[in-house]
């Protein structure tokens, strides 16, 4: 096992990584910038180690300031987390290359994973249902329509190198085909500086559909069942629960079975999501696959009874996965909700500040993970994620009564944060009866703000 | 240390705008501390003397004569980046910078090594070194105090 390791990362992940270190007996080395002198993670390490200035290019991206502090505090290995470097296959090289394990797949898994078309096509070939649409990159407009003659409107064009909801436009004709192929390509350019677009069916209200796998360093793949992550806000999870509404156990081993096959295919180690959409027909696409730890993986971890960091840093330690596929059980239902510093009914604007009096939600059936303490001062600089708030509960009705009594509780004063909209979100009938795509929020949002302007 | 000893080092004060000064002499320190009484008061200046006597442990040779001038204008170079501090570009090469020396701005003072690079770090002032706060081979982190100078 090792002996140290360094998290390079922040806020609430960083304490979570640090928690489960401690748990496994490893020391821990937190990096920090400025901004994050007062940050409760560092508290929580063993060491601390100031990398720079507040922009994350300065601190968080800042790889040789984060191998430094490697280096001079002697560790075994580094936790990149989830955003900043997780996904950064240069950066799992130089670790490699300077015999500090990253706990995470190889450089090349990441590369392979991170190119969207190359994962497409190599998932394609494990046998894994890809959505219909152009083999390679749209060079030019009449590619472009002969493109969506074949597969069928509505389309929508996707950036190459892309993600996170840029670079996409969505098509119902030629005309608007053509209009959107140039500023798709304009803003994949900017986003991700190269311009190059494909083309896929798009699929009309599809629920979002995550399968958690896990590889030891022998071969051994398993997967954890699934996470419906169909609550989004311009391509950004607000909620995410397991198991799914929408998928029955036929459909899981299904889907269990294709993911599982996909990462052995790719020879992948340590923790990956394969992400799928799901349609009203239940057909399902695979969509790609992130290759670190997620943000929602406590709803996995409540219904499985597993602690998927600990997991992640086993395998990373050249450990034997010590359970089987038909040692995971799926039991209970659980349900996350992302509390971030926004105000709902500004648009969800970002609210920075200091938090003056805090109260946290407790009792039976909530768990939380957060880095907030009383007094906080909210940087400007980083993501605004606040706290993750956990119910786990034998049914869907009663995990959903848990977090709306939960965030009753929930008192984060004077910051402006989306508990009144997760609150809305959690008594909709809609919801409630889990009739739900990635168009819910949008859908809700149009009638909520009605009601706000009626109300003015 | 006798009363016109002690009268000079006042005139020496007020004459350099000096707060307090301390001094070390035959195994005795003394700090002088100059406090204002009142806006109002034109000559209201107590003058407060401090005098402890060393053990007599302390010998004379280890007590050399030796003047701290404090609350004057001090700077920090600090750290710009994570890594190991090295006084001099090689074990056996003499260090860039020592206590007491005066350093031009884009002097080479000292290295931090980051990933098996060496990087130079030059002063952006003029100053006299009064003390450095690493020792060589010591790790830093980004915005370590490891010079304090008093710039000229």
């Amino acid at each position: 096992m090792f002996s140290k390791i360094l998290i390079a990362n922040r806020g609430e992940i960083a304490l979570r990584i640090i928690r489960a270190c401690r748990e496994l007996g490893i020391r821990t080395v937190a990096v920090y910038s400025e901004a994050d002198r007062n940050s409760l993670h560092i508290r929580f390490a063993d060491e601390a180690i100031c990398i720079g200035k507040a922009a994350s290019s300065n601190s968080y991206l800042n790889i040789p300031a984060i191998i430094s502090a490697a280096e001079i505090t002697d560790v075994d290995a580094i936790h990149p987390g989830y955003g900043f470097l997780a996904e950064n296959p240069h950066f799992a090289e130089i670790c490699e290359s300077c015999q500090i394990t990253f706990i995470g797949p190889t450089s090349d898994n990441i590369r392979l994973m991170g190119d969207k078309m190359a994962a497409r096509a190599n998932m394609q070939k494990t046998g894994l249902p890809i959505v219909p649409g152009s083999i390679s990159i749209v060079k030019n407009k009449e590619e472009a329509l002969k493109t969506a003659k074949k597969i069928g409107y509505p389309v929508i064009i996707k950036a190459a190198a892309g993600g996170g909801g840029k670079g996409m436009r969505i098509a119902h004709n030629d005309i608007s085909l053509i209009s959107n192929l140039m500023t798709a390509q304009a803003e994949a350019e900017a986003s991700f500086g190269n311009p190059n677009v494909y083309i896929e069916k798009y699929i009309e209200k599809p629920r979002h559909i995550e399968i958690q796998i896990l590889a030891d360093k022998y071969g051994h793949v398993i997967h954890l069942g699934e996470r419906d992550c169909s609550i989004q806000r311009r391509h950004q999870k607000l909620l995410e629960e397991s198991p799914s509404l929408a998928v029955d156990n036929r459909l899981r081993k299904r889907l269990g079975e294709l993911a599982v096959k996909g990462a052995k295919t790719i020879n992948y180690i340590g923790v990956g999501t394969i992400e799928f959409l799901l349609d009203q027909y239940n057909n399902f696409y695979f969509m790609e696959m992130n290759t670190r730890i997620q943000v929602e993986h406590p709803v996995t971890e409540m219904v499985t009874g597993i602690d998927l960091i600990k997991e992640q840093i086993r395998v990373a330690c050249g450990e034997k996965l010590h359970f089987q596929q038909d040692d995971i059980q799926i039991k209970g239902v659980a349900i996350e909700c992302r509390i971030n510093a926004e105000d709902f009914e500004n648009n969800f604007m970002p609210c920075p500040g200091k938090i003056e009096t805090l109260n946290l939600p407790g009792g039976p059936g909530v768990r939380l993970d957060t880095h907030i303490y009383p007094g906080y001062e909210i940087p400007i600089f980083y993501d605004s994620l606040l706290a993750k708030v956990i119910t786990y509960a034998n049914s869907r009705q009663d995990a959903i009564r848990i977090m709306q009594r939960a965030l009753s509780e929930f008192n984060i004063a004077p910051i402006k944060t989306t508990i009144p909209f997760h609150l809305r979100l959690l008594e909709n009938p809609l919801f409630i009866k889990g009739d739900i795509s990635t168009h819910f929020v949008q859908e809700m949002l149009k009638d909520e703000y009605k009601d706000l302007s009626q109300n003015e | 240390m006798n009363i016109k000893e002690i009268k000079e080092l006042i005139n020496l004060m007020n004459e350099n705008g000096l707060v307090e000064i301390e001094i070390e002499k035959d195994g005795m320190r003394i700090r002088l501390k100059k406090t204002e009484a009142g806006m109002e008061a034109s000559a209201g200046q107590t003058i407060v003397i401090e005098k402890t006597r060393l053990s007599p442990t302390q010998t004379k040779e280890e007590a050399p004569e030796s003047i701290e001038k404090l609350a004057t204008k001090t700077v920090e170079i600090k750290a710009p980046m994570v890594g190991t501090f090295y006084r001099a570009p090689s074990p056996e090469a003499p260090p860039y910078a020592e206590v007491g020396q005066t350093i031009e701005p884009g002097q080479v003072i000292c290295i931090i090594e980051a990933m098996k690079l060496m990087n130079e770090i030059k002063s952006e002032i003029k100053g006299k070194i009064l003390e450095i706060l690493v020792d060589n081979t010591e790790p830093v982190e980004f915005g370590q105090p490891m010079f304090l100078i008093e710039p000229l």
